[in-house]
């Protein structure tokens, strides 16, 4: 039997907790998450039952037989080698077009959308262009490209080209060796090649390639013309010249995209003709291959049109012409015209709404088994998941209305009825939204499924209007625009649509980790826990500071010297980038680009720059215990703090006990949360405000764990708050440390709502109670929840629904838990596939359960 | 030795396709594993070395 709530009383009434549906009932609490995936057709069932998933534990692929290909590698070689004395951009342009056209392509049974980036479904490209260290991890693992000796003279070949060793050269060998530690900071995106971008989509499905193609060609014709101009004025007409390149490389890039989806409609019509038996599937195919032949070519007319046309664009974005994480679109703004024509109007592609959901489930099964070559570091820190895919949905319209429409809703429906971990959804929360969607994002969210992960939409816009203001060409995003957003990956917004978007992670991304720069505070730079070499600048040992305000002052120098080597790394890869990393066809799809005759990496309209703190709380929970207990109430002092410490707290038992206790965030502790508060505001914020980025705006902190609380946990050293050296960091960006928030869900709120000011985003975790939000009254609650949370303007929010009986019965028995989805830190994992360490942090999360008091202060009103 | 423009799998490409070069086909073969079937496209020549797949037409 399940259990149920216990009733409360509220306000002179008591209130039962009967679950919504009374079947459930009869599931044991412990195999939930087995009941509850329905995929809505035969089809996507045996779709999931076959998905070749790419996902990864401890850094190993869970699945057999993936691993790299070489094809995109030996490609990616030929082109460069045949492209020399070509300009840069040109050869760019004509490597894509080399792996587009040679490489091999894919066509699996039962599939309605289209096609793959490597040479089998099994593989995944790697990208020598970027980092030659990633490349040589995986020829030296389990997954390396065969055969492995033609790789390793591939890898060789690009050494010298390749964005790594390009920018290598620009650091000193003490800097980089700090950065490559991975102990106070991310190491750089040279070193590892990770990376994201948000695709104008919009202009492919809305214009067709052909047409981009011609605006191009009239761009090259004019500016030859406007170069043969008399008198001759070198100064202004030499600028011509780069623009012609640009554009003729989007030439390229279009047409070998037009051709490649072309032999896509090839290989079905082959496949139909030659080796199907099935009538039914027969007929399908050759609808494919008049839709592949059309888009994306041409402008697309229907929904089964818009989801192909994404997909080629997506594959082509993120997995060709560069690697790129994400799955970053407004999905359903993206394809509710074609939502419109194909269901309301039924004037192409004629369906129903239950067709779309077909789809959609689809779409998220070919997401799930999309390979990313992404080094050994990042795939550890993604544990129980593929790579950070992640749409956006909700919000509003450019003219403030609710952006929420039936597109949406079948993307919710989808989502909930496959459940997969990916892709991830990201909801625009709006005092707006109309409840039916409302009611679907809280049906995901109960369910477990740990997305949608909830943004303020209002946070968003004015966020945009914000950054706007820095605009280095005055075209940043207008008032109307700035409703035109969607998460870039995990947590930070960024425009989409067909301008002003982001290109590359340079601009935006990567980590910084403030439990680990207090600890090197506290030892004169030096870092004995990990490292065990100097990883900053000589500051003082702790006990040379006599006041609060010097320890922070140690601090503020310790992480600003940080700051600046950080988003120095991502501008000096971001100007290599742009000499060399070129993407053409990003370039051809993005209206700013064609009409400026830019370069997608180098054009800037809208600023974007954030870096991620990530171990916040401890570090600042800690400067808590040790202003109250050293500096404040002086019952110890900072050497007898150190001894502790450097002995991990064993035989101080009592002091860690003090040291444990004292006031923590999450908790609406005036004492804790203005000292927290500051911390966030003044030094993490204010200090990367300082530093100004490639695009010429504010850097600001975007605080979000992913996996790596638990990687950086480990590798940081014992801490005044009372935590062991080893153990895991805190899990969100302002969420507080498992288990220490004890006065329920809104006091959480309440301490986190007093963050405002120099910040981007940060991530809070929420575990919910499952019995509760199974109620009757479920739903009420979570949306008066949300209500205070929007109006306490707070950044975002997402949940855990899953009880600790379930997670404990699937680290006995896994094999009988594949369906049990969790939330990590702006990802959703499969359970079984994280290993324990990772496992065991979701388990420590306090079940937050909603008593009178939160009930009260929700102004929520019960029935029974 | 024999050649792909000999082999069933070998599909010439069309003279109206983008990517149209004289000889050139598209090798499409059937694969089969544990997660299912999936077919293969591969651009070759008529005068391309015959694989192990080889299927005389």
């Amino acid at each position: 039997m399940a259990t149920m709530a216990p009733a409360v009383e509220y306000k002179g009434k008591v209130i039962d907790f009967p679950f919504e549906n009374p079947e459930e009932e009869k599931i044991p609490d412990d195999e939930l998450h087995e009941h509850l995936a329905k995929p809505s057709t035969e089809r996507t069932k045996r779709l999931k039952a076959r998905c070749r998933w790419k996902h990864a534990s401890a850094g190993e692929f869970v699945e057999h037989g993936v691993r790299a290909g070489i094809e995109r590698m030996r490609l990616v070689t030929e082109a460069h080698k045949a492209s020399r004395g070509k300009p840069e951009v040109t050869r760019r342009a004509l490597i894509l077009e080399r792996c587009l056209n040679k490489g091999t392509i894919c066509l699996q049974t039962d599939e309605k959308i289209i096609g793959y980036h490597a040479e089998d479904p099994n593989y995944f490209p790697l990208y020598p262009e970027l980092s030659y260290m990633n490349v040589k991890d995986y020829l030296m693992s389990d997954y390396s490209p065969q055969p492995e000796a033609e790789a390793e003279a591939i890898n060789d070949y690009w050494k010298p080209y390749s964005l790594q060793a390009k920018c290598e050269q620009y650091f000193d060998p003490i800097d980089l060796t700090r950065m490559y530690q991975v102990s106070t900071m991310e190491a750089p995106t040279f070193a590892h090649g990770y990376n994201s971008i948000i695709p104008p989509y919009e202009t492919v499905l809305e214009d067709g390639l052909l047409k981009r193609i011609k605006m191009a060609e009239e761009h090259i014709k004019e500016a030859k013309a406007e170069l043969a101009k008399e008198p001759w004025d070198g100064s202004k007409q030499l600028s011509w010249i780069p623009k012609i390149d640009n554009w003729q490389a989007m030439v390229i890039a279009d047409k070998a995209v037009i051709a490649w989806a072309r032999r896509y409609a090839r290989l079905c019509k082959i496949v139909a003709e030659n080796f199907e038996s099935d009538p039914d599937r027969k007929k399908e195919l050759m609808e494919m291959a008049e839709i592949s032949n059309r888009v994306p070519a041409e402008p697309c007319k229907g929904l089964k049109d818009a989801f192909q046309a994404k997909w080629y664009t997506f594959l082509v974005c993120h997995g060709i012409e560069r690697y790129a994480s994400g799955f970053a679109h407004k999905e359903d703004k993206v394809l509710y015209p074609y939502y419109k024509a194909s269901v309301i109007d039924k004037t192409f592609q004629p369906m129903t709404h239950a067709d779309v959901v077909e789809y959609v489930e689809m779409e998220r099964l070919k997401i799930s088994e999309h390979g990313a070559g992404k080094s050994r570091g990042y795939r550890e820190i993604f544990p129980g998941s593929n790579d950070l895919f992640i749409l956006t949905l909700g919000g509003t319209n450019r003219d403030g209305s609710d952006g929420c429409n039936d597109m949406t809703d079948a993307i919710l429906e989808g989502a909930r009825n496959i459940r997969t971990t990916e892709p991830s959804i990201v909801f625009r929360y709006s005092k707006k939204n109309r409840p039916q969607t409302l009611r679907k994002v809280f049906n995901c969210v109960r369910d477990g499924l740990g997305y949608p992960s909830i943004k303020n939409d209002d946070v968003g816009i004015e966020q945009m209007k914000y950054y706007s203001k820095f605009s280095m060409n005055n075209n940043g995003a207008t008032d109307e625009e700035a409703h035109d957003w969607c998460n870039v990956l995990c947590m930070s917004p960024g425009l989409c649509g067909r301008r002003k978007s982001q290109k590359t992670r340079s601009e935006g991304g990567s980590a910084i980790f403030p439990a680990k720069i207090l600890e090197i505070t506290l030892n004169n730079g030096y870092d004995w826990a990990y490292s065990d070499m100097q990883l900053g600048p000589e500051t003082g040992n702790a006990e040379d500071f006599k006041t609060y305000d010097d320890l922070l002052e140690a601090f503020r120098k310790q992480y600003s010297y940080v700051m600046s080597l950080v988003v120095r790394a991502k501008d000096v890869g971001r100007h290599i980038e742009t000499q060399y990393l070129q993407i053409p066809f990003v370039s051809s799809i993005d209206d700013g680009c064609m009409e400026l005759g830019e370069e997608a990496t180098h054009l800037s309209e809208q600023p974007n720059g954030w870096h991620n703190p990530i171990t916040t709380i401890v570090a600042a929970n800690s400067l808590v215990a040790m202003k109250k207990l050293i500096y404040d109430e002086k019952k110890y002092t900072m050497k007898q703090l150190m001894d502790a410490l450097k002995a991990n707290w064993e035989g101080h038992e009592e002091m860690r006990k003090d040291f444990k206790n004292a006031p923590k965030w999450g908790n609406d502790d005036d004492y804790a949360d203005t000292i927290i508060q500051s911390f966030y505001e003044d030094i993490l914020g204010g200090e990367m405000a300082k530093v100004t980025n490639y695009s010429g705006g504010p850097v600001l902190p975007v605080g979000q764990a992913v996996a790596l609380y638990m990687e950086v946990g480990s590798r940081t050293g014992p801490t005044p708050d009372g935590r062991y050296g080893g153990e895991a960091a805190d899990d969100g960006g302002i969420s507080p440390y498992f288990g220490t928030d004890t006065k329920g869900p809104t006091a959480v709120l309440k301490s986190v709502s007093k963050v405002q000011k120099n910040q981007k985003a940060n991530l809070l975790n929420q575990r919910l109670a499952v019995p509760m939000m199974r109620s009757v009254h479920g739903f009420d609650i979570w949306h008066a929840y949300m209500d205070t949370w929007h109006d306490l303007n707070v950044d975002h929010v997402q949940f855990n629904c899953v009880s600790t009986d379930e997670m404990r019965a699937a680290q006995r028995e896994p094999e009988k838990h594949r369906d049990l989805i969790v939330r990590i830190a702006g990802f959703s994992a499969r359970f079984v596939d994280i290993p324990t360490y990772g496992q065991n942090t979701i388990i420590a999360r306090n079940e937050q359960n909603f008593g009178p008091q939160d009930f009260e202060f929700m102004n929520l009103e019960l029935g029974q | 030795m024999a050649t792909c423009g000999e082999c069933t799998f070998f599909f010439r490409v069309p003279e109206n396709a983008d990517d149209f070069e004289p000889d050139k086909g598209d090798c499409v073969t059937e694969k089969r594993d544990e997660k299912g079937t999936y077919w293969l496209s591969r651009p070759v020549f008529v005068s391309t070395d015959s694989c192990t797949q080889f299927q005389k037409k």
